[in-house]
């Protein structure tokens, strides 16, 4: 494995009885698409949010370029991270929640403009965001990532009412912002898609680490066969491998 | 620092609130002191005469009664919707020391809350110059006290202001923060501030130390001095500040 550029240590965090995630630990290799799958409430949000600073752990560590998101003089830079679709005031238009961002964080406000060309949105671009579809606002929430320029993508299910030509597009560009040697760590449940789109997988289910590896074979089958959850005749035929 | 006000602007400007409430302040300031011009000859008001200084700084001072509750609305808005509409994760993740983003939206609040009051003045200052004089009463900016009302109505404003910020941060949520103040400040505290056994300890409540403090003292209570109301008011807003920035920076964004 070449230098990790994200790496989780011994993360735990329970809400209330509720152990969200237990003693989570793997790295995230520099310049790689790293797939993180899981069942709905695996733990994968927030893994993602305490990695960015937003929830904190109970116990272990989370650092990108080796500090803790809180750490990062200026995170935008280092890391881009979309969560949900959702984080949008209504009345504002795309071009307007960009802008925001983008005097925060001290970029020029044509960065603004850039980034929506590059997500496809330039059309829309003075539309009050309440109106878009929810495609729109994945693609919005991958323009705000995009804003610093980052070296390190945070992306939590980035696919997620996207069109299928939607999907080939988001692929295409997870793949060239990789191959200009950006590490993306996206989050999702759409195996196949993982199939095409991930050099390696993490796979969590009930906070707990199951698999890292790389996508060398019949993900969905491996999927299964780990999470115990499904139909899959082919569940006993996978062992997972050592991780990390 | 200034990036982060820079930011807090563009967040104010990218929506139309401002400007609502922005009038509605203005017209409900202009109807108190339509009202308060319009009755003052009446036997049972409760206000001084015009034709004294203390009327006057009472005419005066209505521009902050008009602004202060709606100001506070305002900066407790501009907070919850980063909940409300989940902009609180984006906010942060550009800002991970989440103390610096309250910071910033007090002193732009602040701001917008001293600007508002400086309107609300202009505001009462356009009716009651012609109406008194047409009255055969002499008005004045400059004596009878009113330089210090006109301070104190903007002090009183911008705390009022600080007050939502802190007060939003603290309950971050938006429907129970606007409710609430609405129903404390225009409800609960006329209510309790008309009860005169409760006098003794009624005066020591924002609203009638923001009142203080612009002099809206009206004759059938007894109110704190106005630099006494200043300080008490100042002293709620620090403790809301308080309990809302360790709120903002302790509490999980999910």
């Amino acid at each position: 494995m070449t230098t990790a550029s994200i790496e989780v240590r011994e993360l735990t965090k329970s809400f209330g009885e509720v152990r969200a995630v237990d003693a989570l630990t793997f790295d995230v290799a520099a310049g790689t698409v790293t797939g993180f799958l899981g069942p709905n409430g695996a733990g994968k949000t927030t893994t993602l949010r305490m990695l960015l600073g937003l929830v904190r752990p109970d116990r272990g560590t989370a650092t990108i370029e080796g500090r803790s998101y809180r750490d990062l003089s200026a995170p935008t830079t280092v890391v881009g991270a979309a969560l949900d679709g959702t984080g949008f005031h209504p009345a504002r238009s795309g071009l307007a929640h960009l802008r925001v961002y983008c005097a925060v964080t001290g970029c020029p406000p044509q960065r603004a403009d850039e980034v929506l060309e590059l997500v496809g949105l330039s059309n829309a671009s003075r539309r009050k965001i309440g109106g878009y579809s929810l495609g729109m606002r994945q693609r919005l929430a991958l323009a705000v990532a995009l804003l610093g320029d980052p070296k390190v993508l945070v992306l939590d299910e980035p696919a997620n009412g996207l069109d299928p030509e939607g999907i080939v597009w988001m692929r295409r560009l997870l793949r060239d912002l990789a191959a200009e040697g950006r590490t993306v760590l996206v989050s999702s449940h759409v195996l196949t898609e993982m199939q095409h789109l991930a050099d390696e997988v993490v796979i969590i289910s009930a906070g707990r680490l199951l698999y890292q590896g790389p996508v060398d074979g019949d993900l969905e089958g491996l999927f299964f066969a780990l999470t115990s959850g499904s139909p899959s005749p082919v569940r006993a035929a996978w062992t997972p491998k050592e991780g990390v | 620092m200034l990036a982060l006000i820079q930011g807090e602007f563009a967040k104010l400007r990218s929506t139309r609130l401002w400007l609502w409430l922005l009038l509605a302040t203005m017209s409900l300031t202009a109807l108190f002191a339509s009202l308060n011009i319009a009755f003052n000859d009446d036997p049972d008001t409760l206000a001084p005469p015009l034709a004294t200084a203390a009327g006057q700084r009472l005419l005066f001072g209505t521009s902050a009664g008009g602004a202060q509750t709606l100001v506070a609305i305002l900066a407790a808005i501009g907070i919850t919707a980063e909940y409300r509409h989940r902009t609180a994760t984006t906010t942060f993740l550009a800002t991970p020391h989440r103390g610096r983003v309250v910071a910033a939206k007090l002193v732009s609040y602040g701001m917008v809350g001293a600007g508002y009051a400086v309107l609300c003045i202009a505001v009462v200052t356009a009716i009651a110059w012609p109406w008194l004089k047409a009255r055969g009463i002499e008005p004045t900016l400059t004596g009878n006290g009113i330089p210090a009302t006109f301070a104190g109505v903007v002090v009183a404003v911008t705390l009022f202001a600080l007050l939502g910020v802190g007060l939003g941060a603290l309950l971050r949520d938006q429907v129970a923060t606007v409710v609430g103040l609405l129903v404390y400040l225009f409800v609960a505290e006329p209510i309790v501030t008309r009860i005169p056994a409760l006098q003794d300890w009624s005066i020591f409540l924002p609203g009638p130390s923001a009142s203080a403090l612009s002099q809206i003292t009206l004759t059938d209570q007894d109110f704190l001095e106005p630099w006494q109301g200043g300080v008490l008011l100042a002293v709620y807003a620090l403790l809301a500040e308080v309990a809302g920035l360790w709120r903002t920076t302790r509490l999980d964004v999910t």
